[in-house]
């Protein structure tokens, strides 16, 4: 068998404990493996990063993808935010993201003479975490000091759409001209369903508290990414968008960068690529029977990855994601809302968290977004006293460790979970670049499912997937 | 319903009475007071923002000795007056509108009927907002509105700025115009209707 690669390490974070508190990582335990992703899926693309040439690769992509793109409105008076989010930064090691930030401002300068290039920084529940990026990073430094985090409680402003008043953050559209610096991973793919994913961040990551409630409370599983695309279609945005720039994503790297000025043409190849690309993945995901879940990530819970796909959508992989006939996913706000006071939900076509999680060792993962959901319905151990007490203490964590049990080690803990459940099977997510950390049994596991599953997305599903979201089946994958 | 458990302390070596402490508050705990931060210590709920958004970095939160725990007790309203209310601003009672102190529709509901008649007063006795601080300010707004309250955002804060649209408000023609590229409107509106009318768990209906 393959040996383990080697996971994302522990960051230093006010959102998890001190890296020294991290002992040993789950994927050093007897009898951890991997599988490349390749092995599973021979037709996943060539990627620019990881390799040889390191982050080389993602500025000639960058240079390369807006060689065509139109700048000339751009004038060297005028001022430009280029608008991040966090998510990039949580990709790979954050620096193919940060690489793309840097080379994004260069070429502005170059090309328009504009030197007024601001970079701002939008957040998820963690309204710190992208200060903490552009220090780590050296972002402060390379855009002169013109490089802030923003959040969702700071001063916002209306903007007419065709939904009417929606808000969005000042600071985000404080400048003559924003760049829309993103990625194509599909991350939570629970909340926009792969419907318009690269417009997404206009109603989160670069909007108010009232228009992100809006997505999350007031217009339901399969419409609330609308309030995205009609921020970005306000003659507000509009007036000001000058064009996007996306790390391509798949499952096992950076495939390349993609740049428009129609963010529309751009949205509909990430669809493309997000269906075909991470169909695959999560539909394999979804064939586990059963198994261990190891958390061992710097990001929030339902954030950490393995082969690209973040544990909240292996909490929902006993159902089809990308089925838009399907209202509620097993796990998102809106079912997580819709559980009454029992603990059971509402409706009885509420589907169940993924049952084949049979349980989960919380080794390392970090506070910073509403989790107890998770350890209320899979039984969770979570390793280390001082990792419980920071759950105890964040104001979205306080029901966290109600339902969770505390073990002194990784290794105490796995070993009770393979007792208590007694499966071999081990999903790691920990962030192993190219392939999957995992126990042998679960390895053998899923590459003997894989081929069946590539037929039935190609056959079957993908057509489905794109035919439900407007976009045909033919087509460069951009 | 959430426990209280740590405490905004403010550093007034470091604090320049900038103000962005009590613009974000959600339940007005934090005002500047002779250009220093001071924090009303029975009121403070907890939530972090100050501490998050403060750009001197002058505000620790800190354990406090004693623990409290803030929330409205159900049966202290009749239930039947929250039921319709919650009902008119389409939630189930049981339904969770804080993920964070995971606070029920009916709870807020509650909490209006007892007299809080702005979000800050309800974050104050329920706990919500007080979490994340972003997700659910627009059912605090709802259960407001469908209550006949209007309430006025807190002069010069950022805590709020209105109520936005709703499922059921979608303009007919966006949702034509959409209807082929992946956005399903009315059958989520089928949805959210079946959900607002699902059996209660914690009370037999009556
Ligand atoms: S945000 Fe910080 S610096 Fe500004 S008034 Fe509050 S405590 Fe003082
Ligand atoms: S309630 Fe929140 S914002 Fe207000 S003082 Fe306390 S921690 Fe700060």
């Amino acid at each position: 068998m393959r040996p383990v690669i080697p996971p994302i390490s522990p960051r230093s974070s006010q959102y998890g404990v001190d890296p020294a508190l991290v002992g040993k990582r789950v994927c050093e335990l007897p009898g951890m493996t991997s599988v490349a992703l390749s092995d599973l899926f021979p037709d996943l693309p060539q990627v620019i990063f990881p390799g040889a040439g390191g982050v080389a690769g993602v500025r000639r992509a960058t240079l390369e993808a807006v060689e065509k793109v139109d700048m000339t409105k751009i004038r060297p008076e005028h001022s430009v935010n280029i608008l991040a989010s966090h998510h990039g930064f949580t990709l790979l090691g954050g620096e193919p993201y940060t690489e793309m930030l840097k080379t994004l401002r260069d070429v502005i300068e170059q090309r328009t003479g504009c030197r007024d290039i601001r970079l701002r920084a939008g957040v998820g529940l963690r309204f710190r975490e992208t200060e903490e990026y552009i220090r780590r990073y050296g972002l402060d430094r390379y855009f002169q000091g013109k490089a802030i985090g923003v959040a969702p409680i700071d001063e916002g402003f209306p903007i007419a759409t065709e939904l009417g008043t929606l808000y969005g953050i000042r600071k985000v559209y404080d400048a003559d001209w924003i760049v829309h610096a993103h990625n194509s991973d599909v991350r939570e793919v629970h909340f926009h369903r792969q419907v318009d994913r690269a417009v997404k961040p206009f109603g989160m990551s670069y909007a108010r508290i009232e228009t992100r409630s809006t997505y999350h409370q007031n217009l339901g599983p399969r419409a609330a990414n609308f309030t995205a695309r009609a921020i970005f279609d306000s003659p507000f945005v509009q007036k000001k968008f000058a064009f996007a720039s996306f790390l391509t994503v798949a499952p096992n790297g950076i495939v390349g960068v993609d740049a428009d000025n129609d963010l529309y043409a751009l949205n509909d190849r990430v669809t493309r690529l997000g269906c075909t690309l991470y169909g695959k993945m999560m539909t394999l995901f979804g064939e586990i029977d059963e198994c261990i879940v190891a958390l061992d990530f710097p990001c929030p819970v339902v954030y950490v990855f393995a082969a690209g796909v973040i544990y909240a959508n292996f909490a929902g992989a006993n159902t089809d994601l990308y089925d838009l006939e399907l209202p509620l996913p097993a796990y998102t706000w809106y079912t997580e809302a819709f559980y009454g006071k029992r603990g059971k939900p509402l409706l009885e076509d509420i589907p169940p968290l993924n049952p084949a999680i049979r349980m989960c060792v919380h080794n390392y993962a970090w506070t910073g977004y509403p989790s107890a959901f998770f350890s209320e319905h899979i039984p969770t151990v979570m390793v280390g006293q001082e990792q419980a007490d920071l759950f105890r203490r964040d104001p979205q964590n306080l029901n966290y460790m109600k339902h969770a049990v505390v073990a002194e080690s990784m290794e105490s803990a796995m070993e009770f979970a393979k007792k208590t459940t007694g499966t071999e099977k081990v999903l790691i997510f920990d962030g192993a670049m190219g392939g999957i950390n995992l126990s042998e049994p679960l390895a053998e596991f899923l590459l003997q499912k894989a081929p069946t599953v590539a037929r039935r997305v190609d056959e079957e599903l993908l057509p489905k997937w794109l035919r439900q979201r407007g976009i045909p089946l033919s087509g460069a994958a951009g | 319903m959430k426990i209280v458990n740590m405490l905004a302390v403010v550093d007034v070596a470091k604090c320049t009475g900038c103000k962005t402490c009590e613009r974000v508050c959600p339940v007005l705990a934090i005002k500047v007071v002779n250009k220093v931060a001071v924090v009303d210590e029975k009121d403070c709920r907890s939530c972090y923002a100050c501490e998050q958004r403060c750009p001197e970095y002058a505000i620790a939160m800190v354990k406090r000795a004693h623990p409290f725990v803030v929330g409205v007790d159900i049966d202290s309203v009749e239930y039947e007056r929250v039921a319709r209310l919650c009902a008119k601003a389409r939630f189930n009672p049981e339904q969770l509108v804080c993920y964070c102190s995971a606070t029920r529709a009916e709870e807020v509901a509650a909490a209006i009927l007892k007299g809080a008649d702005t979000p800050e007063r309800i974050s104050l006795v329920t706990g919500v907002r007080t979490g994340c601080k972003v997700e659910c300010i627009e059912p605090i707004l709802r259960l407001l509105e469908a209550a006949g309250i209007q309430p006025v955002p807190p002069k010069g804060g950022w805590q709020w700025y209105g109520r936005t649209v709703t499922a059921w408000e979608i303009p007919e023609a966006t949702k034509k115009k959409y209807a082929s590229r992946g956005f399903y409107f009315d059958e989520d509106i089928e949805l959210l209707d079946r959900v607002t009318i699902a059996p209660l768990q914690g009370r037999r209906e009556s």
